[in-house]
């Protein structure tokens, strides 16, 4: 294994981040477990400034939406932009910098939490770094439109647009934290859209950016319709911004936000029916005989996750629901669902590349498949327990109320703990099942990689002549 | 020749004897041979490829093949043929594949400006003037005479860096689940240090009007809370705050015995 330490091409740069992911993936899974064992069993744990659920929380969050999504769009940004456009990146160097320089900064940001005195959000980004942070992305955005425009192809293949929206919107995620909040409604606002774009639009894109190269690539197939692949395009650029106040039903926002987000939740299904029906005729034009049925499984699991995820998503806009819903653990199981289907679609993506970049055959034995099983498994407990426990505390706060019963500290929490709190102990076990199988996935990524039959590596783009 | 125009009929599932004509109708048109057109309508090289030969990629011609295989309209030339196979007269499938030719060209411009334009609307449209419009009904804030002690506000700062908010709101609805919980406040104080406190998730009680309900109105009784929960109630998992001096957890107290309705 060679890695360069300044990357020459998309080649390498590929495979740096390649070799990242997993580490940061696993990282953030160690930091949620420790996280969710505090929550759980912090009378039976040691706790001070730093192992405490609060700080491990704002931690996980900057781990997790920060550094590890930061790592997965230049991973994604690094291999198959230039491949969707046919072309080598023009201003590599730069592309490469603004790259590792946005990295670089949200692993900054990851320590900076750790320093006395740095002022940050509940989401773990410090006030500091942002500006940095926009400076890098507008350069590689900058890049990445004067790259599109110099394409190659006559068409722009639609890896590249889902991967150049990404970009955008985490672009416009950092604009939205770096506003001033000056009332009590600039916090909701910034909440609100910072959730919706930096999560759900550019998670999504991240997804959807894979899942179009890999449902033709991999399984040598056609992709059914470039018409439907637009419309799921628009119409998760231009819907998914505006769902999620809807879970500020109630409160400060402006009424016709809280509406439009209703209904525009309820248009997702235009988009998300456009990229099943693609997918489905796509797969199933597959060349069955030299499908690789493990890299297929993932991708149909990751689609599943998505599917389901924006299922709720939709379900969660009827009026009716919204106030059981809205500001529990629901809003954050959709943030999950949306990164456990982008996560088994960089999965899938990382054991595709490995005899494409290091020339290493992935032959999936033991080791690799439990690290996908428990993965598998993990996750879908995971959501499971978090629709449960949303679902039940919302109903609990709903319910306590109606009833009379004031939800303050004493009978009414206790009802609602001794509802949920088997699943907040459940929580703990969970995510040790995911940083164990996370641990598996990069050591059995690193074995793939030193130890796998030699095989031949792809021929990437040479020249722009 | 015969064997090409087999080949692209296979893929295109049209008739051999459409295929040539199509293909000798582009010949024509473009002036290239009819096997140049058959080649690329095979995936060879892009067909539509505009920029003339010299400037294509030579190194890349394998990638661009995979590419143009993936997800380049080939499933639409197929729709398309089989379409006029059906309904149109033979002549018209020639003028169909031309005009296939040119819907492949993308502009690339437009669609940067495209997805710029549904960033930027997004953010000035739904995010910055949504939020002028939040802050005119929540303008009472920004004249605010109350005015939060300074303790009081060292112990906002405590609250935000214990990430209390993770657990819990002071943002009470209005809606009946959460009146309940008290007044719908329009909050307390324009300071970024309190507003930062306002929270997403509701695991725990909602605060907004901590300082007016029993038995969280004691300074005792909410003092021995924090430093370890169970001492009040062994079921509740609330977190140990024992890590924190003295002097920082009389200040997280103050604040929290400041929040009510007292205050708006």
């Amino acid at each position: 294994m060679k890695l360069k330490i300044i990357p020459k091409s998309e080649q390498d740069l590929s495979k740096f981040f390649l070799l990242i992911f997993p580490i940061s993936l696993t990282l953030s899974l160690s930091i949620q477990f420790l996280r969710d064992a505090y929550f759980s069993f912090s009378n039976l744990l040691p706790n001070n400034q730093i192992f405490n659920y609060g700080f491990l929380d704002k931690l996980y969050n900057q781990s997790m939406f920060g550094l590890t999504t930061s790592i997965s769009l230049m991973l994604i940004f690094s291999y198959l932009f230039s491949k969707s456009i046919g072309r080598l990146l023009t201003f590599f160097p730069l592309i490469f910098l603004t790259s590792i320089g946005i990295v670089s900064t949200e692993f900054l940001d990851v320590i900076l939490n750790f320093v006395p005195n740095v002022k940050s959000n509940s989401l773990g980004n410090s006030t500091a770094l942002i500006i940095l942070k926009i400076v890098a992305l507008s350069g590689l955005f900058l890049f990445a439109s004067i790259n599109l425009l110099a394409k190659k192809e006559a068409v722009i293949f639609h890896s590249a647009q889902f991967i150049f929206g990404g970009l955008l919107f985490y672009l416009i995620s950092l604009l939205i934290i770096n506003k001033n909040q000056v009332v009590f409604s600039d916090v909701l606002l910034t909440n609100t859209f910072y959730t919706s774009t930096h999560i759900y639009v550019t998670l999504s894109l991240i997804f959807l950016g894979i899942i179009h190269f890999l449902m033709t690539k991999t399984f040598n197939s056609i992709l059914f319709s470039r018409t439907l692949a637009s419309i799921s395009f628009w119409g998760f650029l231009f819907l998914v911004p505006w769902s999620t106040a809807k879970f500020y039903y109630g409160s400060v926002l402006p009424n016709w936000l809280e509406n439009v987000s209703i209904y525009l939740s309820f248009s997702i299904l235009i988009p998300l029916l456009a990229f099943v029906v693609n997918y489905l005729k796509t797969i199933a034009t597959r060349d069955s005989e030299n499908s690789n049925e493990v890299l297929l499984k993932l991708v149909n699991f990751a689609t599943f996750i998505f599917i389901f995820t924006n299922l709720l998503n939709i379900v969660s806009g009827f009026e009716n629901l919204l106030p059981i819903l809205g500001l529990t653990n629901f809003v954050n199981l959709i943030s999950q669902g949306y990164l456990a289907s982008m996560f088994f679609a960089i999965i899938a993506l990382s054991y595709y590349l490995i005899p494409k970049l290091f020339g290493r055959e992935v032959t999936f034995k033991p080791l690799d498949n439990i690290a996908i099983s428990g993965l598998k498994i993990g996750y879908i407990l995971l959501l499971l327990n978090n629709l449960f426990i949303g679902i039940n505390s919302g109903y609990i706060w709903n319910a306590g109320a109606n009833t009379g019963n004031p939800t303050i500290y004493g009978e009414g929490f206790n009802l609602a703990w001794s509802l949920i709190g088997i699943n907040y102990s459940l929580s703990t076990f969970i995510s040790l099942i995911l940083f164990i199988s996370s641990t598996f996935f990069f050591l059995s990524l690193l074995k793939a990689i030193t130890s796998g039959n030699v095989t031949k590596v792809e021929e990437m783009v040479a020249s722009n002549e | 020749m015969s064997d090409l125009i087999n080949k692209v009929a296979e893929l295109l599932k049209a008739p051999a004897s459409l295929v040539q004509r199509s293909a000798e109708a582009r010949a024509a048109a473009s002036g290239s041979s009819v096997d140049d057109v058959l080649n690329s309508w095979l995936g060879g090289e892009s067909i539509t490829t505009a920029a003339p030969k010299e400037e294509a990629p030579v190194e890349d011609v394998v990638e661009t093949v995979e590419e143009v295989k993936e997800e380049a309209p080939v499933e639409e030339v197929v729709e398309t043929v089989e379409e006029v196979k059906e309904e149109a007269p033979v002549e018209e499938v020639v003028e169909t594949v031309e005009e296939l030719v040119k819907i492949k060209e993308e502009s690339a411009l437009t669609f940067v400006l495209s997805v710029i334009f549904v960033g930027l609307f997004t953010y000035f449209f739904g995010f910055l003037t949504t939020g002028n419009q939040a802050t005119a009904l929540v303008k009472e804030s920004l004249n605010n005479t109350v005015e939060i002690s300074n303790e009081a506000y060292i112990g906002a700062q405590i609250y935000s860096e214990l990430n209390c908010q993770s657990c819990h709101t002071q943002n009470v609805r209005a809606l009946i689940p959460d009146t309940q919980n008290g007044k719908v406040l329009r909050n307390k104080y324009a300071s970024e240090a309190v507003l930062s406190n306002i929270g997403n998730i509701r695991l725990g009680p909602d605060l907004s009007t901590n300082a007016t309900r029993e038995p969280t109105n004691n300074k005792q009784w909410l003092t021995r809370y924090l430093n370890d929960a169970t001492s009040v109630n062994r079921e509740i998992p609330h977190p140990k705050y024992n890590f924190l001096n003295e002097q920082d957890m009389n200040y997280l107290v103050t604040y929290l015995l400041s929040l009510g309705e007292i205050n708006e």
